[in-house]
């Protein structure tokens, strides 16, 4: 059914529960499992490198510990997980992801902006459930 | 407004521009240029001579951390390569500002040196965001790109000083003091630093401050401008600062926590949305004047050097900000622009800092790497090596 599944984690408590449907899913229909975390805080035209590189070393930091965390969980569940920490805009580098890489279902979190910003921008869940060119599977 | 109120309402403004910069993963110099437009336009402060102080002492600051950020080893390694990109990356678009300026802008010549400055340069900081977006920091491209950029900024300093001065005594003595600085600057701040260093009142920033006050006072009396010998004193420190994250860290901090919020504030604030509005025409023909001479200035060699993203690299030399923004503050302030050409010049480098990294990132995006599956240690952090 779904041979390549990917997970879209941010850290969040929401995209933990995708974490944990995504290794169900994967273990039950026996498919490849990725995890991709995209560092979307660092800032766009910057004044001096060292900004760019402060906000790059704590997002690393932060993401480090998130593949840490859903590498052992995976494990623990018999699954191996593929993880990939990467700059870019969260919904854009997710859909280049899938696309490049012919995943059949992304599981995400019911995560994204505020209610403010998700009225006028759309949520991060509902951009990437419009524009995956795959199932997407939302979590809450 | 009163100025019992303007510093509360500035702090406001910075701290609702880092809030803003986080939110929207924004520059926070971009944002505090904007919300500076806000309190110059809607709020109508004015500068103070305090204002003057802490901006004048951010673009020096900001100065010398571009020069702290040059990797003399990537330099060295690429350069005939990053002297002639990052040579003619500043030559062509300062020869042509300047000339647009002057013969068919009307600007008097020092107004037209300024914008031939201010639109010269290439924003590493800029183009630095947009290699680790897309993963290109550790390819050849990319450091081509930087060592490239580090020229440019070169470039523009140079020009900064030697175009303005007017030799005196001091300026002698200026430029005296400043080669033996230079010279004896790191082997003073390694000595400075082990002896007083990592302690909780911070000697070794105050020892860099005192440094910067110091070329700053020379370059006053010496009717000239303290950017060359302070970019090249960051260069002479940047190995020994490489050394020292914490020190560094703490730098940046005092910088971005105090001083640079108000050289971005002032910026903003002498940018009058009114003339903005009726020089819309002349904007976008200098911005148009400055990527056609990155064009014909950079593409050649990018061609030569980086034949498969001679255009990536031509967009990223065409980005600008931080230099941009110094060059024209210091025209302002020096007297040789009025509002309104500032006005012009600060929206032209804002606009280059924008849509060059648009396009380069929309069309020029190299595919993603490959997920790993993490090590114990845990890494499967993207460290990109695939060309655009």
């Amino acid at each position: 059914m779904f041979k390549k599944i990917l997970v879209a984690n941010d850290g969040s408590e929401n995209a933990r529960k995708a974490l944990q449907k995504g290794v169900d899913l994967a273990r039950c229909l026996g498919a490849e499992l990725h995890m991709i975390c995209v560092e979307e805080h660092l800032p766009h035209y910057a004044a001096t490198v060292g900004e760019v590189l402060e906000e790059k070393a704590e997002e690393d930091s932060y993401f480090a510990q998130v593949v840490r965390e859903a590498t052992e969980y995976a494990r623990a569940q018999g699954v191996t997980l593929h993880s990939l920490v990467t700059p870019g805009h969260e919904v854009e580098t997710v859909v280049r992801y899938v696309e490049q890489n012919q995943v059949d279902l992304l599981v995400i979190g019911f995560m994204g902006h505020s209610r403010v910003l998700g009225r006028v921008m759309g949520g991060s869940a509902s951009n990437l459930t419009r524009l995956a060119p795959c199932s997407v599977l939302v979590v809450k | 407004m009163s100025e019992t109120y303007v510093p509360f309402v500035l702090f406001v403004l910075v701290l609702l521009a880092s809030l803003l910069s986080l939110r929207l993963a924004l520059s926070v110099a971009i944002v505090e240029i904007a919300l500076g437009v806000v309190a110059g336009n809607l709020f109508h402060i004015e500068s103070t001579p305090w204002i003057d102080f802490l901006a004048s002492f951010g673009g020096v600051l900001l100065t010398f951390l571009a020069g702290v950020e040059v990797e003399f080893e990537l330099l060295r390694r690429k350069l005939k390569a990053s002297l002639l990109i990052g040579g003619f990356s500043f030559l062509v678009p300062f020869v042509a500002a300047l000339l647009y300026c002057y013969f068919v802008a009307g600007w008097d010549l020092r107004a037209a040196e300024i914008a031939g400055a201010a639109l010269s340069t290439t924003s590493l900081a800029v183009v630095y965001a947009v290699l680790v977006e897309t993963g290109l920091t550790n390819t050849d491209t990319g450091k081509l790109i930087m060592a490239a950029c580090f020229v440019t900024d070169l470039g523009t300093v140079v020009a900064l000083s030697i175009m303005f001065a007017e030799i005196n005594w001091w300026t002698l003595v200026f430029y005296a003091v400043s080669a033996v600085v230079i010279v004896g600057g790191p082997w003073a701040f390694r000595w400075f630093t082990r002896r007083y260093g990592g302690r909780v009142i911070e000697p070794d920033i105050k020892f860099i401050f005192a440094t910067l006050f110091g070329f700053m006072l020379l370059g006053k009396l010496g009717n000239s401008h303290a950017v060359l010998p302070v970019f090249i004193l960051g260069g002479a420190l940047a190995p020994s600062f490489a050394k020292q994250r914490d020190l560094q860290r703490k730098l940046r901090v005092i910088a971005f926590g105090i001083v640079t919020p108000f050289f971005f504030l002032k910026g903003g604030m002498n940018i009058s949305v009114s003339t903005l509005v009726t020089s819309l025409g002349l904007v976008a023909i200098l911005f148009a004047v400055k990527v056609a001479a990155k064009i014909v200035g950079v593409y050649p060699w990018a061609r030569r050097y980086l034949r498969k993203s001679a255009m990536y690299t031509t967009l990223l030399m065409s980005t600008g900000l931080t230099f941009g923004t110094i060059s024209s503050l210091y025209g302002l302030q020096s007297g040789y622009i009025d509002k309104s050409q500032f006005t012009v010049l600060i929206t032209v480098v804002i606009a280059t800092a924008v849509l060059p990294t648009i396009i380069a990132q929309r069309f020029f995006q190299p595919p993603l790497p490959e997920a790993k599956v993490a090590t114990e240690e845990g890494s499967a952090m993207d460290t990109g090596q695939s060309e655009p």
